[in-house]
């Protein structure tokens, strides 16, 4: 069953568009990537989606209701969780404390939030970090606190915006596992944006690609990776070129 | 009933602080009892009286991140509401306090609604001027007395409670005291709750507060009510302790600067923060500031110390005097 569907979305900022007519949907037990070179328009269209930024034209739909012209805080309410690509760490708040903003989406009992905050810390892992402060934590267990929080407000569907940004190799194998546990385990769609494309090759089971915010493939990731659109995307003219040359010497 | 439970729940405070705190209320309940000056006296209502005013700055302020400059606004409103029942209708403190907060949280809804549209600095300025034009208003409506105020008569027979008229001021100290109390206690439910912890969140960045579901705008105006009610209680207990009141001493700017710096200085954003605040600059204020003024002669530079403490707290620890005791917790762990 499709759980979001984005229909012909643009959106400008003054001359400048951002978007233009984007299509997709994203079913209820699907993963799905989103690539596409820096500046390609992916945050854009993530805003666009969480009601961040209202659209110029076209609509969103999620669970079957129509979101366009709902506020980021309205439609977060519906089910529609994100993780943002710049997380900024609490001087106030003990990390638990942190994850219970998330669960304090669902309950207004402070008991009933820090059991369900406690529960997702445990499946992700770093139950340990409870009674700690989000400063004195490294920054690949600051993005899984991120992830808790967003899990704690208990989603339908998780947006993740360059959730790989800045870790290393062993890290990201790591959260790999996690994000495909969150699926599997969770019932959670995903929807995600990477520069690491290792880890949406691996993660996804289709992949949309965006270029000067257009839609210009969508499909398996073994396909679209194949794709002269998406390689020209990635690699410029001059590669493709060379290739072609290659092939026919 | 968890809402209760919350508000005595002090397990999540260090131990050294809740000994700190029993000390602390020892010593103020015991007070009266040792020998003191009638101005020692008054120092201390007025320390009672500015702890729970900051106490109010620093749920919207300190927990909420939002500068607040125009408290004086419900103050005034709170003082004005007992007066003016008093004097007109003969209506006791005890019935007078809860409309005047109720009437000064009706009028930060009609303030807070547009105002959080503000940020920062834009919040900040936009409070001292709507309190600018509430002492402006008042100043000329006769009805309130115009500049000159309203003065409370004596009701003859003493103690009277009813109306919280004392001839010693011990009373007075005990009253505010037990405010004191009452407001501490609330503020500590209040941490626990859902709109304490949302309001941090905010604090933190507005953007993933919305992504958890939080209506933000409507947040701030819960909690810029809530701080309110603190204020405009306080407000009502000084018509009665002054019984004079005027524009001038109620709404001025000074009074809200004043609020503000002591919940700084104490330390925004944590609950013993603007007690702290209160301990050190209350006194200061009357005993150097009035010594400086007066044997000295240097009236004004009272306010020169303020700015040049405003200035090393900003330099030095943001999270004022508390945060200089959290940053050495964390050192010696």
């Amino acid at each position: 069953m499709t759980l979001l569907q984005v229909n012909n979305v643009t959106k400008r900022f003054g001359g400048l568009v951002a978007n233009h007519e984007v299509s997709f949907q994203v079913g209820q037990d699907e993963v799905v990537g989103l690539i596409g070179p820096n500046g390609a328009g992916k945050t854009t269209l993530f805003n666009c989606i969480a009601g961040f930024h209202q659209l110029t034209s076209g609509s969103v739909i999620f669970d079957g209701e129509d979101i366009t012209a709902l506020s980021d805080f309205q439609v977060a309410r519906l089910g529609l969780a994100r993780t943002f690509q710049i997380f900024q760490a609490s001087g106030d708040l003990k990390v638990v404390e942190n994850v219970m903003v998330g669960s304090f989406m669902r309950t207004s009992s402070r008991g009933a939030a820090r059991q369900v905050a406690l529960e997702v810390m445990e499946f992700l892992g770093i139950a340990d970090t409870a009674g700690e402060m989000m400063t004195e934590l490294p920054v690949a267990a600051q993005k899984r606190v991120a992830l808790a929080t967003a899990l704690a407000s208990d989603p339908k569907l998780l947006l993740l915006d360059e959730v790989g940004a800045g870790l290393n190799h062993s890290e990201i194998d790591g959260l790999i596992e996690l994000l495909q546990r969150i699926h599997g385990e969770r019932g959670v769609a995903l929807l995600l944006t990477e520069h690491v494309l290792e880890m949406v090759m691996k993660l996804s089971h289709r992949v949309i690609v965006l270029e000067s915010g257009r839609k210009i493939a969508e499909g398996e990731p073994a396909a679209v990776v194949k794709d002269p659109e998406v390689v020209r995307a990635y690699l410029g003219d001059h590669y493709v070129k060379r290739q072609k040359e290659n092939g026919d010497a | 009933m968890e809402a209760v439970k919350n508000a005595f729940d002090f397990g999540d405070m260090p131990r050294s602080e809740l000994w700190l705190a029993a000390l602390a209320l020892a010593f103020l309940l015991w007070f009266p009892a040792m020998p003191h000056s009638s101005f020692g006296m008054a120092t201390m209502i007025q320390f009672l009286m500015f702890s729970l005013y900051g106490m109010g700055w620093n749920l919207i302020g300190g927990y909420g991140g939002q500068v607040d400059l125009g408290k004086a606004q419900y103050v005034g409103i709170g003082a004005y509401t007992t007066a003016v029942m008093m004097i007109r209708w003969d209506v006791p403190f005890w019935f007078s306090m809860p409309v005047g907060m109720a009437l000064a949280v009706g009028w930060s809804f009609i303030i807070g609604y547009p105002l959080f549209r503000l940020k920062g600095h834009y919040f900040a300025i936009a409070t001292i001027a709507t309190s600018l034009v509430l002492k402006d208003l008042f100043e000329v409506w006769n009805f309130v007395g115009g500049a000159r105020g309203l003065e409370i008569p004596m009701k003859g027979d003493m103690p009277n409670w009813l109306y919280l008229q004392f001839r010693e001021d011990y009373y007075y100290y005990y009253v505010i005291l037990g405010m004191l109390l009452v407001g501490l206690i609330y503020m500590n439910g209040f941490r626990h709750s859902r709109l304490g912890y949302q309001l941090r969140a905010i604090k933190d960045n507005e953007h993933v507060a919305r992504s958890l579901g939080i209506d933000v705008h409507w947040s701030k105006i819960k909690a810029y009510a809530m701080a309110t009610a603190y204020v405009a209680m306080v407000g009502s207990f000084h018509a009665c302790y002054n019984f004079n009141i005027e524009p001038e001493d109620t709404m001025s700017l000074d009074l809200s600067v004043l609020i503000a710096m002591m919940a700084m200085l104490g330390g925004a954003g944590s609950m013993w923060g603007p007690i702290i605040g209160a301990a050190i600059l209350v006194p200061m204020k009357n005993y150097l500031g009035s010594w400086l003024g007066g044997q000295a002669g240097f009236a004004g530079m009272d306010l020169a110390m303020y700015g040049l403490i405003i200035m090393i707290i900003a330099a030095a620890q943001p999270r004022g005097v508390y945060g200089i005791v959290e940053a050495m917790r964390a050192r010696r762990r």
